[in-house]
């Protein structure tokens, strides 16, 4: 590393990335080896020796205080906050920021659970920022970050790096290193495969060298070119012939099949975020809608609404039985629900439990002893149906990298065909093979009749899907868009230009 | 926590039992007795003949019980520190009920401990019903309503239940054929005491071994979770407050069959904490939890002979418990950061 540049951190899911830059960054201690700054050797017992010395990690999940205000997160952040400051010099600060690094931070006043994550992310990233750190890492800051604001981003960091400053990136969107960085590392499996100057490489050659340091994913392509998959699902009956009458579906019930999910005058009640307008639609058996929108347009808000963890208000029917307003995720899986989190690590997994126990959740084997045989069984096979790289059935959900718990969540949601699959971010995080991964089961599982309703915030992955789109903005659904659009239109409509 | 490896579990040990150690060498040293002698008085006083190992395990029995409803509870996430209040609130259920059954002694007895485990369940039912509807946190309403049961058992032994053919603050005795007969003559140990290990062995194979228990320790782990995955939280936790407050009221309800006879104020000397310290000493597994119960109810018998054949302070029997508990607490905590 170099003062001055920007250093681009690549590699699968599981490669070691955010353990290597928690290590520099004082929250893990090393097995083994030394790091050097400056020529000395630094290693910082915790992340508060680390800032002091000018060094500072923007993690991948954000560790704001969550009781607290995004004024008072971002006082505890910048090192610059007098001991004492009035709320007003705090609140100032916010819009300070902002306005310094061109992201939307929201609120002065809300607290920082009551945030979504990009939110919550982009706070993070505003606090390391407002500390001209020496040398800044940024753990995948851009997954939940707009176009615009990820173009911000990047002017930010190039400013730092022109003031001396060394910024590392992790990142698996190859388009944002070769537009933004300097130099590159490939890590695979811990170990460095790879470091060379972004001018002296293609964007081709490290695709190249990442998917060949990955494990065969037998559906890689499939995945990759989801579009194409989907058009094959065309010629069979019921397939994407009816996917764009999809309001109609109803009214010609006698002809088709009934639909998987019925949305009539429906609104989450979430008062935190923004309010959502009342949304009727439906998908039939093996129809995918993909919503797409920024963080904290209410997006993910209308997808828990449906899996039963937020309250709302019309009617929501999964397979014909109407869900109770006060949101019950029971009576969402007893009518073949299933749901996919945002936040894997505390919604999707108990990350201190086995992985052949979180794969028998919720409803364990055995009459009155636990048949551990039989979960370990279940587990071995739904993880290589999924292609989870695992030590044991019995190893811990979650010490299992961001990209193998999520697959993890996907082969238990998809263990009992379910009719209807609500995603939200099914693959924020991770890696391209991963993705592609995930999002092939996704589609499989279409393709034997579940109803998938997705939430991305990523216009590219909302196109890989090869299904019938709709942009959320501050609440409001646009008209159902043909997954060729344009990702600039796309980016229009998600950023309210255009609608 | 039952998932700690051997070699953690032996680090963990390792520390709490040097920390022990320490206190109990320190104290003799202070008092100026040998630290050996000290030793071999403490473990004659706890276990050296059949009178004080019977003494021991009646002491036992009790501590067992809020060791095992406090494991549970948290194991399930609920964090009642209320087993002292439901302690009291079965052990008043008992000694209401206890005189006015008739019938043969068989039926008074489970007739008893019935009313003193529904006493603890209802007594913990105000916090369960608060954190569920308003998100008032348990730990402060359950410790809040120790001192209600406290305060309840003083007003009703001077009261309601007093017993009429005396002046002392006390109710009345259960008839002789109703109390729990010692298991050796002479001696207080009685079958309470097996009631109260056959729970323990029960309460683990039901969190370990069955599909039940792992949606509850799921729950306890990771609620969030819990509640998105399919699992119905709020009842699984409602019935961890139950179980736990039926427990520790069966506890009570014991302590009045099988040790005192009656109930009286102060009626107490902080069971339902002690089996707190003892849960987490087990780190919330039911069978090591009830071992570490006995080892204070051990400590407990045995500092007295103790300080009468050294002079080494009796006080040890509360000052190693917290000692090992924080030792405990302390390795695990910097053991889960190397690990992290």
């Amino acid at each position: 590393m170099f003062p001055g540049e920007i250093h681009a951190l690549l590699g699968e899911n599981g490669a070691g990335k955010s353990t290597l830059v928690s290590i520099a960054a004082g929250r893990l201690v090393a097995d083994s080896g030394e790091i050097l700054r400056g020529g000395s050797q630094a290693s910082y017992r915790n992340a508060r020796d680390a800032r002091h010395a000018g060094l500072v990690l923007v993690p991948q999940h954000d560790l704001l205080i969550g009781a607290a205000s995004v004024a008072d997160n971002l006082a505890f952040l910048d090192p610059a906050a007098p001991f004492f400051e009035s709320a007003a010099a705090r609140r100032a600060r916010v819009g300070r920021l902002a306005q310094a690094f061109g992201l939307e931070l929201g609120d002065a006043d809300a607290r920082a659970d009551a945030l979504p994550v990009g939110t919550r992310q982009r706070i993070e990233i505003a606090g390391a920022l407002a500390g001209d750190p020496d040398v800044l890492i940024l753990d995948e800051p851009t997954a939940v970050l707009s176009p615009d604001e990820t173009a911000a981003l990047f002017a930010s960091l190039r400013k730092r790096a022109d003031a001396g400053a060394a910024v590392v990136l992790i990142t698996h969107r190859l388009a944002e290193v070769f537009a933004g960085a300097d130099r590159l590392t490939l890590l695979a499996r811990g170990r460095s495969v790879k470091t060379c100057r972004v001018s002296e490489t293609t964007p081709q050659e490290i695709g190249g060298l990442l998917l060949t340091n990955t494990e065969g994913e037998k559906n890689f392509l499939e995945g990759v070119w989801g579009a194409r998959a989907l058009d094959s699902r065309a010629d069979t009956p019921g397939g994407r012939s009816q996917t764009h009458s999809s309001e109609h579906a109803a009214q010609s019930a006698a002809t088709q099949p009934l639909p998987s999910l019925v949305l009539t005058g429906f609104a989450p009640d979430e008062a935190r975020a923004v309010r959502a307008e009342r949304i009727s639609l439906s998908l039939l058996p093996g129809e995918i809608l993909v919503l797409l929108a920024i963080d904290g347009n209410g997006a993910d808000t209308i997808a828990r609404a449906i899996a039963g963890l937020e309250r709302f208000s019309g009617r929501v029917e999964v397979g014909g039985v109407p869900l109770p307003l006060s949101g019950d995720p029971l009576a969402f899986r007893a009518a073949g629900g299933a749901f996919v989190p945002a936040d894997r690590r505390e919604e999707g997994l108990v990350a201190a439990l086995s992985l052949s126990e979180n794969l028998a959740l919720p409803n364990p084997p055995g009459s009155v002893f636990l048949d551990r045989p039989a979960m370990r069984a279940h587990a071995e096979e739904r993880l290589r149906a999924f292609g989870v790289r695992y030590a044991s059935p019995a190893a811990l959900a979650g010490s299992l990298s961001g990209g193998n718990q999520q697959k993890t969540v996907l082969a238990r949601e998809l263990a009992h065909r379910p009719g209807v699959l609500v995603a939200v971010h099914p693959t924020r995080g991770l890696d391209l093979a991963s993705a592609a991964a995930v999002r092939s089961r996704i589609l499989d599982a279409c393709r034997s009749g579940t109803a998938a309703l997705a939430v991305t915030a990523d216009p590219d992955e909302a196109q890989l899907f090869g299904a019938p789109l709709r942009v959320v903005y501050r609440g409001r659904l646009s008209a159902a868009l043909e997954p060729t659009t344009p990702p600039a239109a796309l980016g229009r409509l998600m950023a309210g230009l255009e609608g | 926590m039952s998932r700690e490896s051997a070699a953690r579990r032996f680090a963990v040990a390792a520390a709490a039992l040097s920390a022990a150690a320490a206190a109990l060498v320190g104290l003799a040293l202070l008092a100026g007795a040998s630290p050996l002698d000290a030793v071999r008085a403490l473990a004659e006083g706890a276990a050296g003949s059949p009178a004080a190992l019977g003494e021991t395990l009646a002491r036992a029995t009790a501590l067992v019980l809020t060791a095992i409803g406090a494991s549970l509870a948290f194991r399930v996430g609920v964090l009642n520190i209320g087993l002292e209040g439901q302690f009291l609130a079965g052990a008043v259920a008992a000694a209401a009920v206890g005189p006015l059954l008739a019938g043969s002694p068989l039926a008074a007895r489970a007739g008893l401990l019935a009313a003193a485990a529904l006493a603890g369940a209802l007594w913990v039912m105000p916090a369960a019903y608060l954190e569920a509807r308003r998100g008032v946190p348990e730990v402060l309403s359950t410790i809040l309503l120790n001192l209600v049961a406290a305060a309840g058992v003083s007003g009703l032994v001077r009261g309601a239940l007093q017993d009429p053919g005396g002046d002392y603050p006390q109710s009345r005795a259960l008839p002789d054929a109703v109390r729990l007969a010692p298991l050796a003559a002479g001696g207080r140990v009685t079958a309470a005491i097996l009631i109260a290990l056959a729970l323990a062995l029960f309460a683990t194979l039901l969190l370990e071994w069955t599909p039940f228990g792992l949606k509850l320790r799921a729950t306890g782990l990771a609620p969030a979770a819990a509640r998105a995955i399919g699992l119905p939280r709020a009842r699984l936790r409602l019935l961890a407050f139950a179980a736990s407050g039926a427990l520790a009221g069966l506890a009570g309800g014991l302590e009045v069959l099988a040790v005192t006879g009656r109930l009286y104020d102060p009626f107490t000397a902080g069971v339902g904490y002690t089996g707190i310290a003892a849960a987490l000493l087990g780190g919330s597994h039911p069978l090591a939890a009830a071992v570490s119960a006995v080892l204070f109810a051990a400590l407990g018998t045995g500092s007295s002979a103790m300080q009468r054949d050294t002079g080494v302070p009796g006080a040890l029997a509360t000052i190693v418990p917290g000692v090992l508990v924080l030792a405990v607490l302390a390795a695990r905590a910097r053991l889960a950061r190397k690990a992290a």
